[in-house]
C-alpha cells in the first residue's frame, strides 16, 4: 500500500480546504497537511519528505520568501496554484493551475502528475506480488534472522537487505516481524514448526 | 459540523455514534433525555470545555485545535486519557479476544491459521499494556509534577532531580507507534487470511479492530500535539525560573 504525502499551504482556508477536497477525490491514499502558516510550513517542509507540495503563489506571505522557496523547489515537486494572473517567479513548479480552471482542465493536470508519481522509476508496471529474492528474504525474516545474518547467508550487503525488506512491507502492507511471520506460514513459505517467536 | 454547548446531547450521538465510548470516558452514559451538553455536563461535575474540544476532535478529523487543547490542565488531560487506556483494556481488547475465540471455535477449516492470530493479537495485548503502564506510571506522574512544580510560587528544589532523570523529550522519542501490529492484523484478515466460514465473524473483527486503530490514534495524536508541548513549555519556564 503506498501513501502520497500533500502538504497544501495557503493562508485562505477556502482554498485550502478546496484542494483538499479535490485531493481525496482522485486519490484516496494519501496524507494530506493543510498549512496556513508561512514558518510552519518551511520548518515541516525541511524536515519532512512530502511528495507533493500544493502551494497558493498569490499570497503576499508567500511573496515574501521567495528565496526560501527557491531553495525548496530544488528537492520537491510544487504545484503552484494561483488566481487569474500568474505571478512571475524564478522557480520551478511541476504544474501551474489558475483556480479559475474548469473541473476537467483542473483533474486533467492534477492526474498527469499523480501518474507520474506513482508510475515505478523504470516505466514498468510491477505487481505488487514479492519477488523470488523477497521472498527468500521473507523466509529468513520470519525465521528470525538479523539483517545481518540475511546479508551473510545470501551473499548480499546489509543494505541490500534493508531496502529489499522495505520493499516486502510496501508490497504487503505488513510492518511487523510478527505479522510477516504470519504471512509467510499462510503462504507456506515456512513451516509453523520452524518459527521461533510464534 | 462544530458541536458546541447547547447542542442536545442525545444529537452528539445522531451525528456519530463512535462518540458513545467517549461520553463514557467522561462517566456519561445513556438515557439523558432531551438535556443539553451544557445540562449533562453540569449533572456529571464534567469540564465543558474540554468535553467539547474532545468531542469535536472525535467527530471531525480535521478539527484539532492544538493550541485550545494545551490550555486544560494537564490532570484534566491525562485523567481522559487513563480513561482511553482503561477502554482499551477493559472493553475493546476482551471484544476482540471474544471474536477471535468465536472464530477458532466454529470455524474448522482455518483454525490452525486462527489460532496463529490469536497469539498475534496476545503478542500485541502485551505491548499495548506495556506502553500503556509505562505512561500511566512513569510519564503522567511526571507531566503532573512539572505542571505543580509550574504552578508553584518558589520552585521545589525535587523538581530540578525530577528533570535530571527525565524530560518530555525522552518521553517524545521513546513513545512508539502501537498501531503498527493493528494495522498488520487487519491486512492479514483482509488480505492474505483464506477466506473462513464465518464470515460475519471476520467482518466484526475487522471492524473492531479498525474502531480500535482510529481511537488509538487519535489517542496518540493528543500525547503527541497536547501534552508534549504543553509540558515542554512547563520545563522551559521551570528552567528558566530556577536559573535565575
Ligand atoms: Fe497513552
Ligand atoms: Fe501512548
Amino acid at each position: 500500500m503506498q501513501n502520497t504525502s500533500f502538504v497544501i499551504y495557503s493562508p485562505s482556508y477556502i482554498i485550502r480546504k478546496g484542494l483538499a477536497a479535490i485531493i481525496e477525490k482522485i486519490y484516496s491514499n494519501n496524507t494530506i497537511q493543510q498549512i496556513e502558516n508561512t514558518s510552519e510550513f518551511f520548518e515541516l517542509i525541511q524536515k519532512n519528505e512530502t511528495d507533493f507540495i500544493l502551494l497558493d503563489i498569490n499570497c503576499p506571505q508567500i511573496q515574501k520568501s521567495i528565496t526560501k522557496l527557491k531553495t525548496v523547489s530544488e528537492t520537491n515537486r510544487i504545484v503552484a496554484f494561483y488566481f487569474q494572473h500568474k505571478p512571475k517567479f524564478d522557480i520551478h513548479f511541476i504544474e501551474s493551475i489558475d483556480i479559475n480552471y474548469p473541473q476537467n482542465k483542473v483533474f486533467k493536470k492534477l492526474n498527469k502528475i499523480f501518474g507520474k508519481i506513482n508510475a515505478p522509476d523504470d516505466g514498468q508496471n510491477i505487481p505488487d506480488e514479492i519477488s523470488k529474492r523477497e521472498a527468500d528474504i521473507l523466509r529468513y525474516i520470519a525465521l528470525g534472522y538479523s539483517n545481518k545474518e540475511i546479508a551473510d547467508k545470501l551473499f548480499l550487503s546489509t543494505h541490500t537487505v534493508v531496502t529489499h525488506r522495505k520493499n516486502i512491507t510496501r508490497k504487503l502492507g505488513i510492518k511487523t516481524v510478527s505479522g510477516l511471520t504470519i504471512y509467510a506460514i499462510l503462504n507456506k513459505l515456512i513451516d509453523i514448526n520452524d518459527t521461533p517467536q510464534i | 459540523m462544530i458541536i458546541t454547548k447547547n447542542i442536545k446531547m442525545a444529537d452528539v450521538i445522531h451525528l456519530n455514534y463512535h462518540t458513545l465510548s467517549v461520553l463514557n470516558r467522561f462517566n456519561i452514559y445513556l438515557g439523558f433525555g432531551d438535556k443539553t451538553i451544557e445540562e449533562v455536563c453540569n449533572d456529571k461535575n464534567v469540564d465543558i470545555n474540554f468535553f467539547l474540544e474532545i468531542v469535536n476532535t472525535f467527530v471531525d478529523k480535521e478539527y484539532f485545535p492544538k493550541k485550545q487543547l494545551q490550555t486544560f490542565s494537564v490532570s484534566l488531560i491525562t485523567d481522559y486519557l487513563k480513561k482511553t487506556h482503561q477502554f482499551y483494556h477493559e472493553v475493546k481488547v476482551p471484544e476482540i479476544e471474544s471474536l477471535i475465540n468465536e472464530m477458532i471455535e466454529t470455524c474448522y477449516t482455518q483454525k490452525e491459521n486462527i489460532v496463529l492470530l490469536k497469539k498475534f493479537f496476545n503478542e500485541y495485548k502485551q505491548e499495548l499494556l506495556n506502553h500503556t503502564q509505562r505512561e500511566e506510571e512513569v510519564v503522567y506522574p511526571y507531566t503532573l509534577s512539572i505542571e505543580k512544580a509550574y504552578n508553584q510560587e518558589k520552585i521545589d528544589s525535587s523538581v530540578v532531580d525530577l528533570m535530571k532523570n527525565y524530560s518530555i523529550n525522552i518521553f517524545k522519542t521513546e513513545h512508539d507507534d502501537i498501531e503498527e501490529k493493528l494495522y498488520d492484523l487487519k491486512n492479514i484478515l483482509i488480505k492474505y487470511l483464506p477466506q473462513p466460514k464465518n464470515v460475519q465473524l471476520c467482518n466484526k473483527l475487522i471492524h473492531e479492530l479498525f474502531i480500535l486503530e482510529q481511537d488509538l490514534n487519535d489517542h496518540s495524536v493528543i500525547e503527541d500535539k497536547v501534552l508534549v508541548p504543553k509540558i515542554r513549555a512547563m520545563e522551559k519556564h521551570i528552567t528558566k525560573k530556577l536559573s535565575k
